[in-house]
């Protein structure tokens, strides 16, 4: 009897140590949604479906709101003790999250894992670009989008241009607006609101530079927004508005130019490739997609949000953390994302999987975003991201709005903007 | 013709309050026309498309609405009757009571009111995690348990009351809580209402706080569910899901007003409270 109980208390002991080491390492991911309801949804299945393949993990993911609200869940949370493990922010937080220690160089990580820099390599060059800080990678691209113009072939057809044949110049903008808008249309349509001005003109700006190099450098350190390029480019938009009448005067939203655009009230818009599915999904005439007119040169600004692991956590969890980033970012997935959020899918190979190849068989518009890539770079990156944001878009409404010239207002900007990059220099 | 002008500025005012009454009304017509008719890309005023209950059921269904409801409920409540309680003692002493250090009281609970609760977010939240109330209901609460407006509202109502009132109930034989609940508390109901309006709605819209100290959807609120819809700005707005979420979100607090509307506005007009 004794023996029996004996055995029996050995077996419960080894059963709770079983336990107790199958008991998953459990991780937490900050993310912010920005395309609607759906993507938290698809996040959520891909988590699951993660953590069903590794029992030995159990990532929780936790919808922090946008992508504001989700740097100061971070930093509420690290300052707080309560880190998450990694999370999703913008790609060009990279800076001010590297600066503030708030994420941590992956090198280290990529070195170790035997398929580390196949898989970096296999991130398409336009994203990639924009996860580096001095040299050291810091992000992974996960959700990330360019800008491409949208364009309503029907009124094309109205005005008797060629519904296939889209812009391809800045002239030809003009020429084509002053044709299409009439009592009821305009011909163009930009959103310059805070916060998405600043991604239209970084696009403006490659368009228009002679020396590949947009508004700042890619250290982050250099700011070069009262080039006479630049000047040049920001004149065009004012020009647009006032001097040919073929775009709404004033401050339109980024959230309503698409609105403007379905309801037959603009023919051309510049607007991410975000919104490509609810552009096909609600339009009630046949649209097509083409790369963003060049100036001097083909140009298009990237954006949206990059994958980082927090600074500091034990080295278990970053293993773990970057096991789930290269799960989320796999060949099958990345493709998979992208057809489900409109989100450009991020890796060369993804374009070679049969997925993509039949939806972009079936919705060729898609692939326009994919092939303009290659003209693309990043949107304004600095230090104190944010604040340098706010620099630019506050100016360039000011010269929008009229109290300022195109020149006294990128004047204004890079004064400005140097001061705040003063400390870094 | 005094008459008439005093009838003259009777009309004025009437014409007044209506134009400010329709002004009132506009966002609101609009939020529950768009809520209740199917998508449209023409932006009118009135809805243009025929009614349906689908942006409602979309809405419903993307998000655990349901489950927020009975959180958002939970901390309404919890907080404002903690509030009552601890409002209503601390008024009550700082009214009547001299004691040491009453000063250094008052500006204690005075600072509370001069510092806007965004910039405590971070300490507030390094606080929860010391004593492990992250992602709790009691963590989103604890931070508002004591309400230095309520304060200062109940104390200034509470000197109103006349003093032979309060030594009458102890001369029958009250004791000091009984004295509270039967004398003052009924005196500064006008007070109590005001605050209860400004405390619901604050708590009931309160965003980034409950996200950020919250990560389980057993503890989140509805204004989180509003902001999947409402903040996602990387394609375009779409507005019959924001203005159904929103519909979700204001109907009880609507449903209260018109209802209470009455005593809500004599409330506000004996308790001067501004918002």
């Amino acid at each position: 009897m004794k023996k029996l109980v004996g055995t029996l208390l050995a077996l419960v002991m080894v059963l709770s140590l079983m336990t107790a080491v199958a008991e998953p390492l459990q991780l937490t991911m900050y993310f912010p949604v920005n395309v609607g309801g759906s993507a938290a949804a698809l996040i959520d299945a891909m988590t699951q479906d993660f953590n069903a393949e590794n029992p030995d993990i159990h990532v929780d993911a936790v919808y922090t709101g946008n992508y504001d609200d989700t740097v100061t869940a971070i930093q509420s949370a690290i300052q707080g003790g309560n880190a998450p493990d990694l999370f999703v922010s913008l790609a060009t937080q990279r800076f001010t999250m590297a600066d503030t220690k708030m994420a941590m160089p992956l090198d280290d990580l990529i070195a170790a894992d035997p398929e580390g820099q196949t898989f970096i390599d296999d991130f398409i060059d336009g994203f990639m670009l924009d996860s580096y800080v001095d040299g050291s990678i810091y992000s992974i691209p996960f959700q990330r989008s360019t800008m491409v113009m949208y364009y309503n072939k029907d009124a094309f057809r109205e005005v008797g241009l060629d519904p296939d044949a889209p812009p391809t110049t800045w002239d030809e903008l003009v020429e084509y607006g002053l044709k299409l808008t009439n009592e009821n249309r305009k011909g163009v349509g930009l959103a310059l609101n805070s916060g998405s001005a600043q991604w239209a003109f970084t696009g403006f700006s490659l368009q228009n530079c002679t020396n590949g190099v947009g508004l700042m450098s890619a250290d982050g350190k250099q700011i070069y927004f009262n080039t006479p390029e630049n000047v040049e480019a920001l004149q065009f938009w004012l020009d647009l508005q006032n001097k040919y009448e073929i775009m709404n005067k004033g401050i339109v939203q980024w959230t309503d130019l698409p609105t403007q655009f379905l309801a037959g009230e603009v023919a051309m818009i510049y607007h991410t490739t975000g919104n490509l599915t609810n552009i096909k999904n609600n339009a009630t005439f046949d649209f097509g997609v083409c790369f963003l007119p060049a100036g001097r040169q083909w140009g298009a600004p990237t954006g949206g949000g990059n994958f980082y692991i927090t600074n500091g956590i034990s080295e278990e969890r970053q293993q773990a953390a970057w096991k789930f980033i290269k799960f989320c970012c796999s060949t099958e997935r990345a493709a998979q994302w992208s057809i489900d959020t409109g989100y450009v899918a991020t890796r060369e190979s993804c374009y070679e999987t049969e997925l993509l190849k039949n939806y972009y068989a079936s919705f060729p518009q898609a692939l326009v975003a994919y092939e303009q890539l290659q003209y693309a770079q990043p949107e304004l990156t600095t230090y104190s991201a944010a604040e340098m944001w706010r620099i630019l878009n506050d100016n360039i409404q000011a010269a929008v709005t009229g109290e300022m010239t195109a020149e006294e207002a990128l004047e204004a900007a890079q004064e400005q903007g140097e001061e705040l990059l003063a400390d870094y220099q | 013709m005094k008459m008439n002008r005093k009838k003259a500025v009777g009309v004025l005012i009437t014409l007044l309050s209506i134009v400010l009454g329709v002004v009132w009304l506009t966002p609101l017509i609009w939020l529950v026309g768009t809520a209740l008719t199917e998508t449209s890309f023409h932006m009118t005023f009135l809805p243009t498309t025929p009614f349906t209950l689908d942006n409602i059921k979309y809405v419903w269904n993307a998000v655990p609405f349901g489950q927020y409801y009975l959180n958002t409920i939970i901390l309404v409540v919890g907080t404002f009757c903690i509030q009552f309680v601890t409002s209503t003692l601390a008024a009550y002493s700082l009214a009547f009571y001299k004691f040491k250090g009453q000063a250094l009281v008052f500006i204690v609970i005075f600072m509370q009111i001069i510092i806007p609760n965004d910039v405590l977010i971070i300490p507030n939240f390094m606080t929860l995690s010391e004593l492990g109330l992250y992602d709790t209901k009691l963590g989103v609460m604890l931070p508002f348990l004591g309400s230095a407006m309520a304060i200062f509202l109940l104390r200034q109502h509470f000197k109103t009351v006349p003093k032979a009132l309060g030594e009458a109930a102890m001369i029958d034989g009250a004791n000091l809580w009984q004295t509270i609940w039967r004398v003052y508390m009924p005196c500064a109901k006008p007070a109590y209402m005001s605050f209860a309006v400004i405390s619901v709605s604050y708590h009931w819209n309160n965003y980034l706080w409950p996200l950020i100290v919250t990560k389980s959807p057993t503890n989140r609120t509805l204004t989180v569910g509003l902001a999947i819809f409402a903040k996602s700005k990387e394609a375009n707005m779409q507005w019959s899901n924001v203005c159904a979420a929103t519909l979700i979100i204001i109907a009880p607090l609507l449903l209260a007003f018109f209802i209470l509307q009455r005593q809500f506005m004599d409330s506000f007009v004996s308790a001067g409270v501004k918002e």
